[in-house]
């Protein structure tokens, strides 16, 4: 049963003229955590803003439990949005800034203090809550924000890159802390990044959006191993993005070829740098070697095609590699798509 | 190109620097030890030390005249009256235009923002006279209702409502745009996360703007109060002959009446209330800096 629902939802800014969400569906499952990843401008925080009211939809509807909340303002949803920065109340100390959003629900004194002191224990601040929110720090900071969202118990929690300004210590150990509490509460979640990293650790889906559309929705691990776009493939973890023709089954690009079973015409293909192992040729080969680099555990290879086309493999042993050496290429894994779509994956 | 910061100014060389610094600052302040400090203690001297036959002689005297004269009472109180009413229509109009122009993004708050900042730029010579042709006997209104057979305005001229819109209109720009450098302090995020969390208008503007600006407020009010205590033009040409604000009437003391001593007094009085007000403002700024 789904939560949240978002169906055909478009938002076109009037000065803009640019869709910068086009036509998006969306269902999020209870206690589900999906993560809206994607560059830049993709439209995730106008996506984010328009679940939480701060937007409004040109067209769609969006659905809370069943019940329309398309147009509702933020005031009147059950959902709870934590920004990236900049949002505590900085004449409140962070009991009040928790307290604040009960009291307009005239919830009691005690009853207040209860909750607030419980929330601020789950995020690892008990006993904070006479301190000034100026005196934190960014992390602290951040974890009063998302504990004022969760004192309300929202159905749903909304987070727009709550640890951008963050180092990266820190991000990752509150992306944990976070994924632990979401799971421990149970809270439907919908999470903004543009960090692929950030995105595959927590999310149950991620959504990778381009443009304001879904260009593909699933599992981390799905999205990682099976990208049904080459925008997808190329935005999530490093990937050889190599432009060719295929004719009579076989695919081709300056000097390299490889069995391609697909009908004649254009193709991309698509091979991670972990799936491309190498095999130095004496006769020049298909590839020349440009650099080598010893990351210890292993080494990565840069080669160039002859028409100098960069790719990138993974290898166990760097020093059997030098620059300038001649290389053949011997993927084990690859897919090929035509017309921004899969066709083919072996 | 180097940078040198004071500190570096004082630690590097300390005794062959620091002079020019000192230089820098002697200049403004022995301008306004002459220009201001010294005028003030000599005012007050004056009003102290009373001229008698067998010459002059310490006394307050004048002062005790002041606040025993029925007259000179009631011009301090419609004085008093005056800046209170300015301050409180002053936030109760200004408020609302910041707010909007703060919150607005149509094209229509940079033609408010436009007409609110306008006053700024007008002598206050010309909006009396504007006021007069407008608001005063056979005026714009009075032409209008006229024309529509409505019977004749009571014009605000010459009452103690002429000095007040005036003045309101004319401290209409300073006060919108200190409001609107505080407003500027809230964030949007701020903002969004208490209407997040069940904020309503009111809530927002009572429990997270207005707490946020109340610095700013302050701040607009003493400057707004400390030009409308002493303001002599409005009042002068909108004003009623009697009673009549501080302004003008120390200016009538001292030319009509060739009373310099009591105008003195009525400045220094004048002066007095300033600081109170001054004194607000100060620690406003003083609490800003802390915070
Ligand atoms: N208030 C606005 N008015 C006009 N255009 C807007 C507005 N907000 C966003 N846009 C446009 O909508 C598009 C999507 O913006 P959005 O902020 O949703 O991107 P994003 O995916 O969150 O990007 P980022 O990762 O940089 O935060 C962009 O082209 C942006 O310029
Ligand atoms: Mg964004």
């Amino acid at each position: 049963m789904s939560v949240l629902s978002i169906k055909d939802v478009s938002k076109i800014f009037p000065n803009g003229n640019v869709r910068a969400v086009d036509s998006f569906s969306l269902d999020v499952a209870d206690g589900e955590l999906v993560c809206l990843l994607g560059p830049s401008g993709s439209g995730k925080s106008t996506l984010l803003r328009m679940v939480g009211g701060f937007e409004t939809p040109t067209s769609g509807v969006m659905t809370i439990d069943g019940e329309d909340i398309t147009r509702l303002p933020p005031e009147k949803r059950p959902t709870g949005m934590v920004f990236q920065s900049h949002a505590l109340w900085t004449h409140m100390n962070v009991f009040k800034n928790l307290a604040f959003g009960l009291k307009l629900r005239k919830v009691s004194p005690d009853e207040i203090k209860r909750r607030v002191e419980g929330v601020l224990e789950l995020v690892g601040l008990g006993g904070y809550g006479t301190r000034g929110v100026g005196q934190l720090s960014g992390g602290q900071q951040q974890r009063v924000a998302l504990a004022r969202s969760l004192v309300l118990e929202p159905k749903i929690l909304l987070l727009d890159e709550p640890f951008a300004s963050l180092d990266q210590h820190l991000r990752e150990r509150l992306r944990e802390e976070v994924r632990d509490i979401q799971q421990r509460l149970k809270i439907t979640t919908l999470f903004v990044t543009h960090g692929q990293d950030e995105a595959l650790s927590m999310a149950d889906r991620i959504v990778v959006m381009r443009d304001g559309r879904t260009e593909q929705i699933d599992r981390p691990d799905v999205v990682y191993r099976e990208p049904q776009t080459p925008f997808v493939a190329g935005f999530i973890g490093t990937m050889n993005l190599v432009e060719g023709t295929v004719s009579n089954g076989i695919f081709s690009r300056a000097g390299y070829s490889t069995p391609l079973p697909v009908s004649d015409g254009p193709a991309t293909l698509a091979i991670r740098p972990e799936a491309l192992d190498l095999a130095a040729a004496e006769d020049g080969g298909q590839g020349k070697v440009h650099r080598v680099t010893d990351y210890g555990t292993h080494g990565l290879v840069d080669l160039d095609l002859r028409d100098n086309t960069r790719i990138k493999a993974m290898v166990s042993h760097p020093d059997l590699f030098k620059a300038g050496q001649g290389v053949t290429l011997k993927p084990r894994a690859i897919a090929a798509y035509r017309d921004n779509a899969l066709i083919h994956r072996a | 190109m180097t940078m040198t910061t004071p500190d570096q100014i004082g630690s590097v060389t300390p005794a062959r620097r620091r002079p020019y610094g000192l230089l820098l600052v002697a200049t403004p302040v022995l301008l306004v030890l002459w220009l201001i400090i010294w005028p003030i203690i000599s005012a007050i001297i004056t009003t102290l030390w009373v001229p008698t036959p067998e010459g002059s002689a310490f006394s307050i005297e004048t002062y005790r005249f002041f606040f025993s004269d029925g007259y000179s009472l009631s011009n301090l109180s419609i004085t008093l009256w005056t800046t209170g009413v300015c301050a409180i229509l002053l936030l109760v109009v200004c408020l609302p235009i910041a707010l909007y122009l703060r919150f607005s993004n149509t094209k229509v708050a940079a033609y408010v923002q436009g007409l609110a900042i306008f006053p700024m730029f007008v002598p206050s010579i010309i909006l009396s006279f504007a006021f007069i042709r407008v608001l005063g006997p056979n005026g714009t209104v009075d032409l209008l209702f006229n024309a529509v057979g409505l019977p004749k305005i009571r014009t605000p001229y010459l009452t103690p409502w002429g000095p007040v819109i005036g003045l309101v209109w004319d401290n209409i720009p300073l006060t919108v745009l200190i409001l609107l450098s505080g407003l500027g302090n809230v964030s949007n995020q701020a903002i969004e996360a208490a209407r997040d969390v069940g904020a309503g208008r009111f809530a927002l503007l009572w429990h997270i703007i207005l707490p946020r600006i109340s610095n700013s407020i302050l701040v607009a009010i003493s400057f707004a109060v400390l030009g409308i205590f002493s303001a002599f033009t409005l009042p002068y040409i909108l004003g009623p002959a009697a009673p009549e604000m501080m302004g003008p009437f120390m200016q009538r003391t001292f030319r009509d009446l060739y009373d310099p001593q009591t105008a003195i007094t009525q400045a220094v009085i004048t002066f007095g209330f300033c600081i109170v007000f001054g004194l607000f403002y100060v620690r406003s700024v003083a609490k800003n800096r802390a915070a």
